[in-house]
C-alpha cells in the first residue's frame, strides 16, 4: 500500500524527487477513510498528516468560507510534514472520502535517513519561497 | 499474543497489560489477543503477511469481536488519552478487522491526538497497541466503583443499564443506581430512566434502540447479580488494591469484567 506515484509527482514539494525517491515516499503512506460530513482537518488545529485523495470529494474552507472542492488526485496539508504547525484551512468530506495519508512522524525519519531526499526538499522549498517573494 | 501473556505495557499498552494480568489472576475477562503497536502499524500499512498472522491469531476467538485501542505510552505520560483513541464493537470479518485497526492507528495519529501530545510534552511517535476480544452481547452492563467515588464511603456503587455498557459510559441514559456494603448487603436500589440501549447488529457495528416502555424504569439487576458483582469487587480489590473503577457486563447469565482501573476521582 502507498500513495500513487503519478499523484506524488504533481505535488510541488516533491517536484525534484526521482521515481525511486518517490517510491520511498509513497511507501510510508497509509489509507484513511472519512464519512460524508466528517471534518478531515480543522483550521487552527495542530497538523499531523498530509493527504492525497484517492476517491470522493472534499471541501476546503478558510474562516468558514468555502474556497474550493477537492477531487481524486488532489492533495492538502503538505506543510504538516515539515513543522506540524497549525492548519491554515478546514477540509470537510463532502462525500465518502478515501485518502492516502502520511504523518509527520513517518515522514521525518525517511528524510533523516536519506540526505538526498532532504536536500532536494530544501531546494524545492527555497524555490517556492523565491517564487512567492517575486509575486 | 494471547491476552493472558500480554503483560508488558511497553509493548502492548496499559489496557492490554491490565486485562492480561486480570486473566492471569482468574478474573472473568472475555478471551482475547493483544497486538503490539508495531503490528497495528504494519496492518495500517496493509502489510499482507502481518495481516495474515493477525487473522490467524484471532481466528480461535470466533466472533463477533470488540477491538479496543491500548495506548503504549499513556502511563509514562501521566496523562489520560481517554477519548483520543477508539473502541470498535461488533467487528465481524477480516476486512472489518483490518479497517478497525487502521482506524485505531489513525485515531492515535489524528490532528487532535498530535496536538494533545504536544500540549502534554510528548514529542515522540505515537504507538498504539490493540486488544481484540470476543464481544460479549450483554443483557445488562455498566460500571462499578469499589469505593463510593463521591462520598468516599466504604461501599460499592453500581450503575447499570440494558444492553451494551456504552449507554452508561457515554452518559446516554440515567442508569439504575445501587449501593452495596462490603458484606454484600444492598443499601440502595434506585431505578433510572433507561430509554435507549445499544445492541450489536448482525451485519456488524452497533445500533441505538428504544427500550420497551415497561423496561425503562424497571431495575435491571437482581439480588443474585448484585451479590455476584459484589464478589467481583472483592476479587478486583484483592488483586489490584482498593478504589477500583470497573466496567462489567452480564451476557447469557454470566458476569464479565471488561476493564478495571484505579478510580481517578475521589470523595472528600
Amino acid at each position: 500500500m502507498g500513495a500513487p506515484i503519478d499523484v506524488l509527482k504533481r505535488i510541488p514539494l516533491f517536484a525534484e524527487l526521482d521515481d525511486n525517491e518517490l517510491e520511498r515516499v509513497a511507501s510510508v503512506f497509509k489509507e484513511r477513510h472519512f464519512s460524508e460530513g466528517e471534518t478531515v482537518i480543522q483550521q487552527g488545529s495542530g497538523a499531523a498528516a498530509f493527504f492525497v485523495i484517492d476517491s470522493g470529494e472534499a471541501t476546503v474552507l478558510v474562516d468558514g468560507k468555502e474556497q474550493r472542492v477537492l477531487q481524486p488526485g488532489d492533495h492538502f496539508g503538505e506543510m504538516a510534514l515539515i513543522d506540524a504547525g497549525a492548519r491554515t484551512a478546514t477540509v470537510l468530506a463532502s462525500s465518502e472520502l478515501s485518502c492516502s495519508g502520511v504523518t509527520f512522524w513517518d515522514f521525518r525519519p525517511l528524510v533523516e535517513e536519506n540526505g538526498v531526499i532532504g536536500w532536494k526538499l530544501l531546494q524545492t522549498l527555497i524555490e517556492i519561497y523565491r517564487s512567492e517573494r517575486r509575486q | 499474543m494471547p491476552l493472558i501473556e500480554a503483560l508488558d505495557p511497553a509493548l502492548y499498552g496499559s489496557k492490554a497489560a491490565g486485562l492480561g494480568q486480570a486473566l492471569k489472576d482468574g478474573l472473568p475477562v472475555p478471551p482475547g489477543v493483544a497486538l503490539t503497536g508495531s503490528v497495528v502499524d504494519a496492518v495500517a500499512s496493509r502489510d499482507e503477511q502481518v495481516m495474515r498472522q493477525v487473522m490467524e491469531s484471532v481466528r480461535p476467538l470466533g466472533g463477533p469481536l470488540a477491538v479496543r485501542s491500548s495506548a503504549v505510552d499513556e502511563d509514562s505520560a501521566e496523562a489520560s488519552f481517554a477519548g483520543q483513541h477508539l473502541t470498535l464493537l461488533n467487528v465481524r470479518s477480516a476486512d472489518e478487522l483490518a479497517s478497525a485497526l487502521s482506524e485505531i492507528w489513525w485515531s492515535a495519529n489524528s490532528d487532535s491526538a498530535i496536538t494533545y501530545r504536544q500540549r502534554v510534552g510528548l514529542f515522540t511517535r505515537p504507538s498504539i497497541g490493540v486488544v481484540v476480544q470476543l464481544l460479549v452481547t450483554p443483557e445488562t452492563a455498566g460500571v462499578m466503583f469499589t469505593q463510593n467515588p463521591v462520598t468516599g464511603a466504604d461501599e460499592r456503587v453500581i450503575e447499570a443499564s440494558w444492553g451494551l455498557g456504552e449507554a452508561v459510559v457515554a452518559g446516554r441514559v440515567i442508569p439504575d443506581h445501587y449501593r452495596v456494603d462490603r458484606a454484600g448487603n444492598v443499601l440502595e436500589r434506585t431505578a433510572g430512566r433507561k430509554s435507549i440501549a445499544f445492541r450489536s447488529l448482525p451485519e456488524g457495528g452497533t445500533v441505538e434502540e428504544e427500550v420497551a416502555p415497561e423496561l425503562v424504569d424497571r431495575l435491571c439487576l437482581e439480588e443474585g447479580q448484585l451479590a455476584e458483582l459484589s464478589r467481583l469487587a472483592d476479587r478486583c480489590e484483592e488483586v489490584y488494591g482498593r478504589a477500583r473503577d470497573i466496567e462489567w457486563a452480564i451476557a447469557d447469565g454470566r458476569l464479565y469484567l471488561l476493564q478495571c482501573r484505579a478510580v481517578t476521582t475521589s470523595g472528600p
